[in-house]
């Protein structure tokens, strides 16, 4: 197929969500991996909450990717949200180093926040994640990057105020979700594509609601995306 | 030294009781103590991850038995136990231990081996293996639902064979106190060390300061089998995501350790914090599994005597992958071979049962009636011949069924006596609503016709459910 999710302009906001059984990291690792592989002058700030440098790593090097070598040259920033604490001391901290790997960067950067939930579930206060998020986009519009924030989901067709709130925010919204007929092997879940109230103009991209999502299925460090009914199961 | 002998570093392989993952050498994983656990895990719990065991019934232990196997394999293994709990001195002493006296094996430089297995199924098989086969049945592959001790784990035996008859002889729990390979912690005694302080910082101090005395040569197993509970103090939900982030983060970066958490069984119930809670809980762990004890609900307990209750996956750690190992290596889950071939099916269900000497976990079937297992031939229709035989103690109430009983009992035998067609075809005719006014003399006919019938032959025929292959039922 010719357009998969992935495939979505620079210097936009994405909102993705995603729900237990079907967890979004693929996306977030493969937009990286791209990233780097296409844009050399580009930087690329990591704000990770749960997810370890480690696994960042680990699925980088299958794709002949060097992470560790990125970081040391400085163009690629990994910041474990976890370390600073931010229950106690706020989100400012984590946003002045951000600020400053922006401040010398080329339009097309990437800004990747993985994951605003546990955040919110640890104790930081949704108005504080939402303005944290708000001031987020305002500096990646400012520097023409692209920030990807993830959500989970975990009441399946109830979103929560947070979401909404950081829908407003969003070009475009990726949505992750399980199959309804619980796990496959051949099939790890599907992917829709709805614009947000920023989208750019529908020519551009074209939506893919729930109804036609792209169905996907997750291999060691990559993905395949699958028009629905055509996985290796049923063909 | 060419790269590719450098992949492999020495540090990794001399962690003692631990393996690299099937999937990924980067991975090293350990066993949690139950095979069967292991391979839904992907051959066992990966270094810097935990496991969450969520048991939400009230009156049973499963949650606190893995634990058990837990701390039990860790001890066999030589490696470091961090255990976190009320009173865990008494959990330890509760744990299983290998059959036959462990101390001898415990003390042999070589792994236990396996093949002693003397469980009620192993000897329910081998005098099964008795039996002639018919030939063409005879080369199947025996059924099972489960994976033997020794499936994954190659030439050398990663998870020892515990038996649930056994105790750990208090002379090994001694001398691991002794040693420092056992630590205990009794949540309530470091609540007390600082009131000022929620006892869940108190509880990651005191970790930390576990961790940074052993050694990173030797894995470090942390086991806390109830977070939550009144000893913590008053936890709300925030604080049990908050430590679990926080101890998952500790643990991350920390890669000889590695976890196993269970939360009391009212914090375990999938709406203690209001819808999503199992999700969270799910997000903030590597691994999350719900254990539902079938002893809340006795109806499920008639509908599967086999097992003693259900097993949910909700997530499973993959540390170097985006995808779980467990998807492509377990042989329970059945992911794997669906994959490759046309089916594309999904997950199976999976269920647990604690015997008399182990707990595992299988997947999940129908019972007999779906034709899994031994066979049934007690013939059912037993009962109704005999209303049928007996014209005296024949009741009203049994009409219905006795005289649609008659007429299948008519088409089996083929007769050709006209009173018994022109019966047949007014009870086909009339149906159920015939069948259900009582007629005195109808029943007397019928009552005779069945007699005659069963005088002809004795035996009554045996019946199955399916009769396909009757196509002379529908001829008359």
């Amino acid at each position: 197929m010719s357009f998969t999710p992935l495939d979505l302009p620079q210097g936009i906001i994405q909102l993705i969500t995603d729900e237990l059984p079907s967890p979004a990291d693929f996306i977030l690792h493969q937009k990286l991996i791209s990233h780097v592989k296409e844009s050399k002058e580009g930087k690329r700030i990591i704000l990770s909450v749960s997810e370890g440098w480690a696994k960042w790593q680990a699925i980088a090097s299958k794709h002949n990717v060097n992470l560790a070598q990125e970081e040391n040259s400085g163009s690629l920033t990994f910041v474990d949200i976890s370390s600073f604490e931010p229950e106690e001391s706020g989100l400012r901290q984590i946003f002045n180093v951000v600020v400053e790997a922006l401040k010398e960067c080329t339009p097309d950067s990437l800004v990747i926040l993985d994951d605003v939930s546990t955040l919110e579930w640890i104790g930081v206060s949704t108005l504080d994640i939402l303005r944290f998020c708000r001031a987020l986009r305002a500096q990646c519009i400012k520097h023409q990057a692209t920030l990807l924030i993830r959500h989970h989901l975990v009441v399946y067709g109830m979103p929560d105020q947070l979401f909404r709130d950081l829908m407003q925010l969003a070009t475009y919204h990726v949505d992750v979700r399980p199959l309804a007929s619980g796990r496959s092997g051949a099939v790890s879940g599907e992917v829709a594509l709805h614009l947000g109230p920023n989208a750019l103009p529908p020519a551009s991209v074209k939506p893919i609601p729930r109804s036609r999502a792209v169905q996907y299925r997750l291999t060691d460090s990559g993905s395949i995306f699958f028009e629905r009914g055509n996985s290796h199961g049923v063909l | 030294m060419s790269s590719f002998k450098k992949k492999v570093s020495s540090e990794q392989i001399a962690l003692t009781g631990t393996r690299s993952s099937p999937g990924s050498t980067s991975t090293i994983i350990t066993s949690t103590g139950i095979p069967s656990l292991d391979d839904l895990l992907g051959g066992g719990l990966p270094l810097s991850c935990s496991l969450l065991v969520q048991t939400s019934d009230p009156h049973s232990s499963y949650g606190e038995l893995v634990h058990k196997y837990f701390i039990a394999q860790g001890l066999v293994t030589r490696q470091n136990v961090c255990v976190i709990s009320e009173n865990p001195l008494n959990l330890v002493k509760g744990c299983m231990w290998l059959p036959n006296s462990g101390n001898i094996q415990y003390n042999s430089p070589q792994p236990v081996s396996t093949m002693n297995i003397n469980d009620d199924e192993e000897t329910g098989q081998s005098s099964n293996e008795k039996i002639k086969i018919a030939w063409r049945y005879e080369q199947m592959k025996q059924f099972q639902t489960t994976v033997p001790s020794s499936a994954l784990s190659g030439t050398e035996e990663s998870c020892s064979t515990f038996d649930l008859t056994c105790r750990i002889p208090d002379s090994i729990i001694n001398s691991a106190l002794q040693s420092g390979q056992l630590s205990l912690f009794d949540v309530g005694i470091i609540g007390m060390d600082d009131v000022s302080a929620p006892c869940s910082a108190l509880v990651l101090r005191q970790i930390e300061k576990v961790i940074k005395a052993g050694s990173p040569s030797t894995p470090l197993r942390i086991c806390i089998p109830a977070l939550g509970s009144p000893e913590w103090g008053d936890v709300n939900s925030k604080d049990i995501l908050r430590f679990l982030h926080r101890f998952r983060t500790l643990l991350k970066q920390h890669a000889h350790t590695c976890a196993s958490i269970s939360l009391p069984c009212h914090v375990s119930r999938p709406f203690w914090d209001g819808p999503g809670w199992s999700q969270k809980l799910g997000w903030c762990v590597d691994g999350s599994i719900t254990l539902s004890a079938f002893s809340a609900n006795p109806a499920l307990t008639a509908l599967s005597p086999s097992h003693h209750g259900l097993v949910e996956i909700r997530s499973l750690p993959a540390p170097h992958t985006l995808l779980s190992p467990s998807d492509k290596f377990s042989t329970l889950r059945g992911l794997s071979s669906s994959a490759t071939s046309s089916g594309g099916g999904g997950e199976n269900n999976l269920a647990f049962k604690c015997t008399r000497k182990r707990l595992v976990f299988e997947t999940l079937h129908l019972d007999v009636e779906g034709g899994v297992g031994e066979r049934r031939t007690t013939p059912s229709t037993g009962t109704v011949m005999q209303g049928v035989t007996n014209d005296n103690t024949l009741d009203q109430s049994l009409l219905p069924r006795t005289a649609v009983a008659a007429v299948e009992v008519l088409l089996e035998e083929d007769l050709k006596v006209s009173v018994a067609s022109s019966i047949t075809s007014t009870v086909q005719m009339e149906g159920s609503v015939a069948a259900m006014v009582p007629n005195s003399s109808m029943i007397d006919t019928l009552g005779s016709v069945g007699g005659e019938v069963c005088s002809k032959g004795k035996k009554p025929k045996k019946r199955v459910a399916f009769q396909s292959d009757r196509p002379d039922l529908y001829d008359f």
